[in-house]
């Protein structure tokens, strides 16, 4: 491919100029230089006032993309930090093509991995152009030239001219095919702690999320949905709410089914509901409470969380065939070799989301197409979506993005701007924001997978440990039927690794979702086994890890980078170190480990613990991690920090207990989070590994939390927890 | 509907609206305000803290028959430039991740300093309390809250 095609750049009516890349190369070659291709689109504007603007076309809900994002190609572009702006444009699924390089998806802790090389190229460029355009207005040699901190510099003479000044000028540059990234060395933003580029909007309340926008005209809309799953409307009667002043109209929603592909990763079925149409949001809610609904509630009138749980374990007991294996499949029976089998089962429920921000989507249809504003992970996901359930032009679809109150997977999903398109399309050309309350999230959403964990360990007359049986059975497919199976618990050394599989999907009481931390954070429930395997054996669980971790394997657990023992080794070593794992404990505390491989990360986290009184206080987390290069050590800090607290909620008050059908935590008094005067003060510790690329950040230590703390429990106690939330009544 | 006056970080508006309206509400819909935010609308979470005449208050619970001639003051009016002790602190610390629950925090806090200027760490924590945040950036509040008793606005 013609790579002068990549970048181009073009002059601005108001002067200065815009980078932008292109796809232009005939599809046969994108494919074949597909980690060439860029998507950024246009992606930095420099004005005559020196401003930097950043086109930021992922999704920032808290995880600090923005902030690191604009530091990688402020890096390169040798800008002043304080004059880089970060905007938010429009969807484009042209501009922002969604290849692996970019476009505007934003999940998997992906950004930073994938965009590394095209943010450095794309900042070196832009100062080329302008190191360019100062050596021909001084008509000097442009290896006397050189930038820094948004000026270009004249080294013999040190004449400098600012990038302001030069802006117009490096318009008229034609884009270099060929740029010097920087000396690794010589980086004095990447790796310093920046605070985050939104912050100031954040703290004066400037800063809009989706939630917060107006247009002109527009009408509030809340839905009821049928409370159980797969139910659908009888009959409803909507005189009272229609006396409800400034309610408008209501009407039906009907079922929507999300696109169907081989792998359901994206199920987003609308269920059937009635809408309410009014002047504000709170005339919207009470007609909502004054409709007289009768349900069909199907399959599922009866169904509980309870029942649910048995069927699985089960389920658990039936034989399967495994989807995946290392070595001898059947190992773990070979009673030739085995002296000893352990045997567990863990179980990791539902579990909301509860972004702080409730969902929400507004939309407007008129005669020449949608438009709508929202914040989301997927917009492509939503122009797609749009397009086929409305029979849209991609033309025709604009979408509006906005930062979001967290994402974590959530928003990921497109279902809410379909209902909102379908609410607009009901009420004519008035634009109309659709709200989910915080009741709605609770108890219509979609979920965290459900996870019943089967292992078997297999030890030999050496007590080593010969087989690993891993059996999961869950609601959620992806990832799961994959010959690499992904598990955490394979980047010990085991010779015999078997994963089976099973599908619960078709009994489910709600839709499974992604959730912080991708696959399923039952999976980490063999950290809990691990440890199982130690107590068996009388070995010091931090040690038995140790031991157990070779240099390097080829496997791979979330990534495509093969796990490095070393690296894990040196994590869960300097975790111990710091929270000085083996010290003696008063009776009643207790020190928990588990570690983890992610992609080309490395996690480690030691949990300490006091229960006394079947009262559990968590004492501290002491958290070592390798992400490779740190980009924002400020911003990687936080994310490690908020992923633990979100592992202790899920640890303390998770689940989505539902009976008859219906969830019955309905807000925060009784889906409670974790809060201040519980949070326990979290210590993280990066070594950083210069030489590796940089890795996301934001779901590396989300899993962790709950293995380290029950491995906490178990030796403060010598009580085994297999399951989660834990209650009073699980530890008394 | 009636016509509700309300006076909103020393200005005075009137709105068109149900008595029986949270405050929240009119503060984001009518008015326009929309930094005061939306979390769970059953005084829960501490989203929507605004000060109704100096005191913390959850604005999701207030009906605006309530509210009277009380001065209400939000995020945006806590100071004249964004420059208030705990605005800077939050700046400094690096608090926010996505931010949603930040105003309601800083609002809380503000109110709670000014009754309480030199807390201990467990007033800090217990004041705090009431206030969710998702993300999970407690451990940062606490601090900036410290921090914000030396910055000089
Ligand atoms: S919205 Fe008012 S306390 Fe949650
Ligand atoms: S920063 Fe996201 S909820 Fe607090």
């Amino acid at each position: 491919m013609n790579r002068r095609d990549f970048i181009r750049s073009s002059a601005l009516t108001g002067g200065g100029f815009m980078l932008s890349f292109h796809i232009t190369a005939h599809p046969a070659l994108v494919a074949e230089t597909e980690t060439e291709t860029a998507a950024l689109g246009d992606f930095l504007q420099i004005s005559p006032s020196g401003e930097v603007l950043f086109q930021f076309v992922k999704h920032e809900m808290g995880q600090g993309i923005s902030t690191s994002m604009a530091q990688i190609i402020s890096e390169e572009l040798c800008a002043d930090w304080e004059k880089v702006k970060v905007v938010f444009p429009l969807a484009d699924m042209k501009k922002y093509q969604n290849d692996r390089n970019g476009g505007h998806d934003t999940g998997g802790s992906c950004t930073i991995i994938y965009q590394w090389d095209l943010l450095r190229k794309a900042g070196a460029t832009a100062r080329q152009m302008l190191v360019h355009a100062a050596a021909a207005q001084w008509k000097v040699a442009v290896g006397d030239c050189y930038a820094e901190k948004h000026y270009v510099i004249h080294r013999p003479s040190s004449r400098r001219l600012s990038f302001g000044e030069l802006a117009n000028v490096a318009a008229r540059q034609p884009v270099p095919t060929d740029v010097t990234l920087k000396d690794q060395k010589t980086f004095d933003l990447i790796g310093k702690p920046k605070a985050a580029r939104l912050i100031p909007a954040m703290v004066t309340g400037a800063l809009q999320y989706g939630l917060d926008v107006q247009v002109p005209g527009m009408l509030y809309a809340v839905i009821a949905r049928c409370p159980v799953f797969k139910g659908k409307l009888k009959r409803f009667d909507a005189t009272q709410a229609m006396k409800v002043k400034g309610v408008k109209k209501v009407f039906t929603t009907k079922p929507i089914a999300g696109l169907q592909t081989e792998t359901p990763f994206m199920p987003h079925d609308i269920r059937e509901g009635v809408v309410v149409v009014a002047d504000s949001f709170w005339a919207a809610k009470q007609g909502r409470e004054a409709l007289k609904i009768e349900w069909d509630e199907g399959v599922n009138a009866h169904a509980s969380s309870e029942d649910f749980e048995k069927l699985a374990a089960r389920r658990a007991q039936q034989r399967t065939a495994p989807t995946g294996y290392v070595g001898d499949e059947n190992a773990v029976a070979d009673i030739s070799r085995v002296r000893k089998t352990l045997r567990a089962s863990y179980v990791f429920p539902h579990q909301l989301h509860a972004c702080m921000e409730p969902l929400n989507c507004t939309a407007r249809v008129t005669p020449d197409g949608c438009e709508v504003w929202m914040g989301s992970q997927a917009p492509n996901l939503i122009v797609t979506e749009i397009q086929r359930v409305f029979h849209f032009r991609e033309e025709q679809v604009k979408v509006h993005l906005f930062p979001s109150g967290g994402g974590f997977g959530r928003r990921y999903y497109p279902d809410m701007a379909i209902e909102a398109v379908f609410i607009a399309r009901e009420t004519g050309t008035m634009p109309v924001k659709m709200i989910w309350t915080r009741e709605d999230d609770h108890q219509h959403n979609l979920a965290h997978l459900f996870q019943h964990m089967e292992y078997q360990a297999a030890l030999d007359k050496d007590n080593n440990l010969y087989a690993w049986c891993e059996k999961e059975i869950r609601t959620y497919t992806w990832g799961a039927k994959y010959a690499n199976p992904e598990l955490p618990a394979m980047a010990y050394n085991i010779p015999n690794v078997r994963y089976d599989f099973e599908d619960m999907i078709p009994d489910e009481l709600v839709h499974s979702s992604a959730w912080r931390g991708v696959v399923g954070h039952g999976r980490f429930f063999s950290e809990c086994f691990v440890d199982e395997i130690a107590a068996e054996l009388k070995v010091d669980p931090y040690t038995f890890r140790m031991a157990l971790l070779k240099e390097e394997k080829d496997v791979y657990v979330g990534g495509e980078h093969p796990v490095s023992g070393s690296r894990l080794r040196k994590v869960l070593s300097l975790a111990a170190e710091k929270a000085g794992w083996g010290k003696t404990l008063e009776p009643g505390q207790g020190m928990g480990v588990a570690a983890s491989p992610y992609g080309n990360s490395y996690c480690a986290v030691v949990a300490a613990v006091t229960v006394r009184e079947g009262k559990l206080t968590i004492d501290k987390l002491t958290v070592a991690v390798d992400c490779g290069r740190v980009i924002n050590p400020s911003g990687a800090d936080n994310q490690i920090v908020g992923g633990l607290v979100w592992s202790l909620t899920a640890l303390l008050y998770g689940g989505l207990p539902i009976k008859n059908g219906r969830a019955l935590h309905t807000n925060f008094h009784q889906n409670k989070l974790m809060r201040m005067d519980e949070c326990p003060p979290i210590e993280v510790h990066f070594i950083e590994s210069r030489d590796e690329r940089p890795w996301g950040i934001g779901e590396i230590s989300s899993p962790l939390g709950v293995p380290a703390v029950l491995n906490a429990i178990f030796a403060a106690t010598g009580k085994r927890i297999r399951k989660i939330p834990v209650t009073k009544e699980v530890l008394s | 509907m009636a016509q509700v006056q309300l006076n909103v970080n020393g200005k005075a508006y009137v709105v068109d609206a149900d008595p029986q309206m949270p405050l929240l509400w009119a503060l984001r819909d009518l008015i326009g305000l929309t930094g005061t935010k939306y979390g769970c609308g059953i005084a829960q979470c501490g989203a929507c803290t605004v000060h109704l005449d100096g005191k913390a208050t959850r604005s999701c619970s207030v009906p605006l028959s309530a509210v009277g001639s009380k001065a209400v003051t939000t995020i945006e009016g806590l100071s004249p430039d964004g420059r208030h002790p705990l605005q800077l602190a939050w700046q400094e610390e690096d608090v926010p991740q996505c931010g949603y629950c930040q105003s309601g925090q800083i609002m809380n806090a503000a109110a709670f300093l000014k009754q309480n200027p030199s807390p201990t760490d467990e007033e800090i924590t217990r004041a705090m309390t009431g206030n969710l945040c998702r993300c999970g950036t407690y451990q940062r509040i606490h601090k900036a809250i410290r921090r914000s008793l030396t910055v000089k606005p």
